[in-house]
């Protein structure tokens, strides 16, 4: 039998000492929450952010970690938002409550969604970045919910007066007709709202077809042929979804009303969604008009190289640059706070003011937020499809191409 | 609105009700055969129809053994062809989980099996819906063929009013109206018809007759999801689909089901061409969103005016 001598007993708690020393000397992960819908109509964009998110962890890891905290890793906690604000914000609550040690998270790409979680994460105090458009996601009086897109009012306000521009100096005229066709999603139904408001009076334009439907759409005959009686000079598309744009463009394809030939002005990232082109043929969406919130410019160019390199998606767009923003918005808000913790986190974003490093994956190229949570100086970005690709046209500072307008308007 | 608009506009709204309703009349076949026949309310026949566009796909896309045919002719023989194959799924979910709760073996019961039945098809409908998310993953597909996005254009003599006749509806239209002729020849002329009718209106007296029926019952359930499978397959020609569709579509199964007159097959399919109808006109005077309102609203009307359905019997079945 072997004897426990005190000499023995002393090299043991010794040797444990050592190892506890070892590990404080070893610095924490630092968990960061992604609740993205990874299922349902709007699993594409979820997918997508998902491949943006898990890069951008790896980049950070790579390059050292969160310094100020002597090179912690960052661990992404994915969570599926599933297909209704209901599973949303049921995952909401399960992710506060299985991860009480988050330093803060983002999502959950569709604004009904959004505002779901953001009631469940705000009462965690937890802080919650957002691509989301509506802008009652940060019209709440929240503290902790910080919100990267321009808002959806925001958004109705600048894009009118762009395709106003482009048309009239592709045709030499001003379109006076104008058509609205989305979903009755939040961000959408915040898009309507000023346009209707204000913006088209504005700019001396009549609604002349105003289609709103529940997502997602089964057939588009209907509102197709209204869009043909109505003869608008632009269509305004607000649907939320891959599938409802398949079913759209194709609707119009088969009226002869091909963004070739009537002006369609898509809003949002899932346009730009790879799959798109996967799911109808190119030619259904060649010079459809994208409005979105965040498209990559010449600063971005070698982070897009190495994101198709890595995911042979065929291009890197809105929803991934929207994701490897975020997380490294929260890293850099995690160094600036010396601290995981939650509450030290959202003054870090609070009181941040950034022109370099995530602020390169804006066009604005500028990363601070007010007092509301919203992105000051969020500026909306204009692609279109060229040859079957989305290629950006607006603001200059990531255009690579000019802008067309079909011919025949 | 003008005269011209207002002519195209009913027009079209006519021909997209009846390819439309066509297609969801085939789809709702499927559950009244097997409501019909077995008097099992199948949960899991929007997975069913999942079932169907995910067997389509495989046929006809990548190195599918259809995928020779071509984009004009594959999708449609990838759509009949899913039929057999989700035809032996359905055979198989019969055999070894649906007969435990129906047939003979519940007859008498207090609920008649109606419970475990219950139970039993929501749960197949779980795991169908999760285990095609693992299967298939969430990025959404669709069956692509040219066909979807052109139109045969038919002038009205009306000034420039022009009915779009979509030309991959108008396929799924016809394979729809040929299936449910086939079945009804089934049922009306071949002795398997009888046999299945004998079991649905007597199963007692049916196997005192020497009809075996759990095998017809196992036939009828495998019909029934076959059929079904076949709309699925149609559908996905010009429809994007993933794991979860199939909850888009049951509640218009539903619909058409007890629109045309629970127990009625024929009358499923009448019942899934009044849904497409009233989908497609209430869109005339209604917004788009309350397309799905009115058919419930027409649902509604039909169960307080006339409780045996559109086209049923009080006592009718099969």
């Amino acid at each position: 039998m072997t004897q426990i001598t005190r000499r023995t007993a002393l090299a043991g708690a010794a040797a444990l000492a050592g190892s506890r020393a070892a590990r404080a000397a070893d610095p924490a992960e630092v968990k960061i929450a992604m609740m993205v819908p990874l299922s349902g109509p709007w699993a594409r964009s979820g997918l997508l952010e998902q491949m943006g998110a898990r890069m951008a962890v790896d980049d950070i890891n790579a390059a050292g970690g969160i310094k100020s905290l002597g090179g912690a890793k960052i661990k992404l906690v994915e969570f599926d938002a599933g297909d209704s604000a209901e599973k949303a914000k049921d995952a909401a609550q399960r992710m506060v409550a299985q991860e009480p040690d988050l330093a803060g998270g983002f999502g959950a790409w569709l604004s009904s969604f959004t505002l779901a979680i953001t009631e469940v994460t705000e009462r965690a105090e937890l802080p919650w970045m957002t691509l989301s458009y509506s802008d009652a996601i940060t019209g709440r009086g929240f503290k902790y919910v910080f919100q990267s897109s321009p808002t959806a009012d925001a958004q109705a306000a600048e894009v009118v007066p762009i395709i106003m521009k482009l048309a009239e100096k592709a045709t030499g005229k001003k379109p006076t007709k104008v058509a609205i066709v989305g979903d009755n999603s939040a961000s959408s139904m915040s898009f309507y709202k000023p346009l209707k408001d204000h913006v088209f009076k504005e700019q001396g334009l009549t609604l002349v077809v105003d289609e709103v439907f529940a997502p997602p759409l089964s057939d588009a005959t209907s509102i197709v042929q209204k869009l043909r009686s109505g003869k608008p000079d632009f269509v305004l598309l607000q649907s939320t979804n891959v599938g409802d744009d398949k079913l759209l463009v194709e609707k119009f394809a088969e009226f002869g009303l091909s963004a070739k030939k009537m002006p369609l002005i898509g809003g949002g990232g899932h346009w730009c969604a790879p799959e798109l082109t996967k799911l109808t043929a190119p030619e259904n969406v060649e010079g459809v008009i994208v409005a979105l919130a965040d498209w990559p410019g010449k600063k971005a160019a070698e982070l897009g190289k190495r994101f198709v390199e890595r995911t042979k998606e065929p291009w890197f767009g809105h929803d991934s640059i929207f994701a490897y923003a975020h997380v490294s918005i929260l890293a850099a808000a995690i160094d600036m706070a010396k601290s995981a913790d939650r509450h030290k986190v959202a003054a870090a974003l609070h009181s941040m003011d950034l022109t370099t490093g995530p602020a390169d994956l804006f066009p604005d190229g500028h990363v601070s937020y007010d007092e509301k949570g919203r992105r000051k100086g969020a500026q909306l970005c204009v692609v279109q499809y060229h040859n079957g690709v989305p290629m950006p046209v607006f603001p200059e500072s990531i255009a690579t191409t000019p802008a067309f307008w079909p011919k025949s308007s | 609105m003008d005269i011209e608009s207002l002519i195209e506009n009913v027009a079209n709204a006519l021909t997209a009700g009846i390819t439309i309703g066509c297609i969801y009349g085939l789809m709702c076949i499927g559950l009244g055969l097997i409501f019909g026949i077995m008097k099992v309310v199948n949960f899991a026949q929007g997975e069913i129809l999942m079932l169907g566009m995910f067997a389509s796909l495989y046929l006809v896309t990548g190195g599918g053994i259809l995928a020779f045919l071509g984009p004009y002719i594959g999708p449609f023989v990838g759509a009949i062809l899913a039929g057999p194959i989700v035809f032996i799924v359905g055979a198989l979910l019969h055999k070894f989980l649906i007969s435990r709760v129906s047939g003979l073996k519940t007859a008498g019961s207090i609920d008649d099996g109606h419970f475990g039945q219950l139970i039993v098809t929501l749960g197949i409908s779980l795991i169908l819906q999760n285990g095609g998310m693992i299967v298939f993953g969430s990025t959404p597909f669709t069956v692509r063929t040219p066909l979807s996005s052109s139109a045969i254009e038919v002038g009205l003599g009306y000034g420039d009013a022009t009915v779009f006749l979509n030309k991959a509806k108008l396929i799924a239209c016809a394979v729809a109206i040929a299936t449910a002729l086939a079945l009804y020849f089934v049922m009306e002329f071949t002795r398997i018809g009888k046999a299945l009718r004998a079991a649905a209106d007597n199963p007692t007296a049916a196997t005192y007759m020497g009809i075996n029926v759990d095998n017809y019952y196992r036939m009828a359930f495998g019909m029934g999801c076959g059929i079904t499978a076949i709309a699925g397959g149609l559908m996905a020609t010009y429809l994007s689909f993933g794991p979860f569709v199939g909850f888009d579509y049951v509640i218009i199964m539903y619909s058409g089901v007890v629109l045309g007159g629970i127990g009625s097959i024929m009358g499923a399919f009448w019942g899934g061409l009044t849904v497409g109808f009233v989908q497609q006109f209430s869109a005339l005077v209604l917004p788009p969103q309350l397309q799905n309102a009115m058919i419930f609203i027409v649902f509604l009307l039909i169960v307080l005016l006339r409780p045996q359905g559109l086209f049923g019997r009080s006592a009718e079945r099969a």
